[in-house]
C-alpha cells in the first residue's frame, strides 16, 4: 500500500486517493463509516486530474513478453 | 544475481523528455526476481508514465515488452520489429542487458532505467544483500565460504580491522562484521588453525584493476 501511494504521488494523482482497511464482514457500521471518509476525503481531493483522458491515452495494445 | 533497482519516476520522465514513443522492454532473469525490471515492473512503469505524461498534457505512446534474457542478442531479437515503431527503447534490464540493445540495435539509443547495484542474494522477503563483487579470483575455500571482499568494508584478507565491535562493522552498527562471521564459521567447521596463516596480498590484475575483463573459451567457439 505504501508502494502504490508513492507511485500516485510520483505520477501526481496523488496517493491519498487510495488506501486499505482492515474489516470482517459483520463490521457494517464500521464499513459505512470508511465508506463516508472515503467519499470526503475524495470530494475535498476533487476529480481524477487524468478526467476521461486516461481512457484515451495511447497504449501498447499488444504487450506482455515476447519470447 | 545482479540486483538492481528502479530508477525515479522523475528522472525517467527527464531521459525520456525528447521523445514521444517508448517501448519499455523488461527483462525476464536477475531483474525479474528481484522485482526490478520484470514484466509486472515493465507494465507498472509503463502505467505510471502513460498517466504522468498525460497529467502534463503531452501523453507519451509507451509500448511494452519482455525479454527472455536481455544480455543475449537471440533473445532480444524478439522485439526487433517493434522498434521500428518507436523513438527510444527504455530498458528494465542490469547495465549488461542496456549495453547489448545499443550494440544490437545501432539505429535506436537504449536507456536505463534502472541502477544496477550489484550481485547479491535474497536473504529474507525484500532484502538483498551483496555477496560477491567478481574479484575474478575466488577465496571462499580459505574464508569458510564468506567473501571477504565484498562483505567487510574494507576487503581485507586478514581481518577483522580494529573497527569490528560486538560482531559489528564500524561504517554502521547493522552492518555485520564479514570477520567476525568467517571466524565463528571456521570455528564451526573445526578449522580456526588455518586462520593463523597469512593470506599474502591479492593479485587485483583478476578483478577490476586489469581493465576490462574477457573469457574466451576456445572449446566454445564457432569456428568460421
Amino acid at each position: 500500500m505504501h508502494y502504490v501511494k508513492q507511485l500516485l504521488d510520483q505520477i501526481g494523482l496523488g496517493g491519498d486517493r487510495v488506501e486499505m482497511f482492515f474489516l470482517s464482514s459483520s463490521e457494517g457500521a464500521h464499513f459505512a463509516e470508511i465508506c463516508w471518509e472515503m467519499t470526503e476525503r475524495i470530494r475535498r481531493l476533487g476529480p481524477n486530474p487524468l478526467g476521461g483522458h486516461c481512457a484515451t491515452l495511447p497504449t501498447d495494445t499488444e504487450g506482455g513478453r515476447s519470447e | 544475481m545482479i540486483v538492481a533497482e528502479q530508477k525515479s519516476l522523475e528522472e525517467i520522465k527527464k531521459l525520456l523528455a525528447p521523445y514521444e514513443k517508448v517501448l519499455i522492454v523488461g527483462c525476464g532473469t536477475c531483474v525479474t526476481v528481484c522485482f526490478a525490471g520484470g514484466e509486472k515492473e515493465v507494465s507498472i512503469l509503463a502505467s505510471a508514465l502513460r498517466m504522468a505524461t498525460g497529467l502534463e498534457g503531452k501523453p507519451k505512446q509507451i509500448l511494452e515488452a519482455t525479454v527472455q534474457r536481455q544480455c543475449e542478442y537471440e533473445y532480444n531479437e524478439a522485439v526487433a520489429d517493434k522498434l521500428k515503431e518507436v523513438d527510444v527503447v527504455l530498458s528494465l534490464a542490469c547495465g549488461i542487458g542496456v549495453q547489448t540493445m545499443n550494440e544490437q540495435f545501432k539505429q535506436i539509443a537504449t536507456l536505463p532505467g534502472l541502477n544496477t547495484t550489484f550481485l547479491g542474494q535474497p536473504t529474507e522477503q525484500g532484502v538483498w544483500a551483496e555477496r560477491c563483487q567478481a574479484c575474478g579470483d575466488c577465496v571462499l575455500a580459505t574464508t569458510g565460504g564468506i567473501c571477504p571482499i565484498a562483505r567487510c568494508s574494507k576487503s581485507l584478507l586478514n581481518g577483522p580491522c580494529g573497527g569490528s565491535q560486538n560482531g559489528k562493522c564500524e561504517i554502521n552498527p547493522e552492518v555485520t562484521c564479514a570477520w567476525n562471521e568467517i571466524y565463528d564459521r571456521m570455528k564451526a567447521l573445526g578449522r580456526l588453525q588455518e586462520m593463523l596463516e597469512v593470506t599474502p596480498s591479492k593479485d587485483w590484475r583478476t578483478s577490476r584493476d586489469g581493465g576490462p575483463r574477457k573469457i574466451i573459451r576456445e572449446d566454445l567457439r564457432l569456428t568460421k
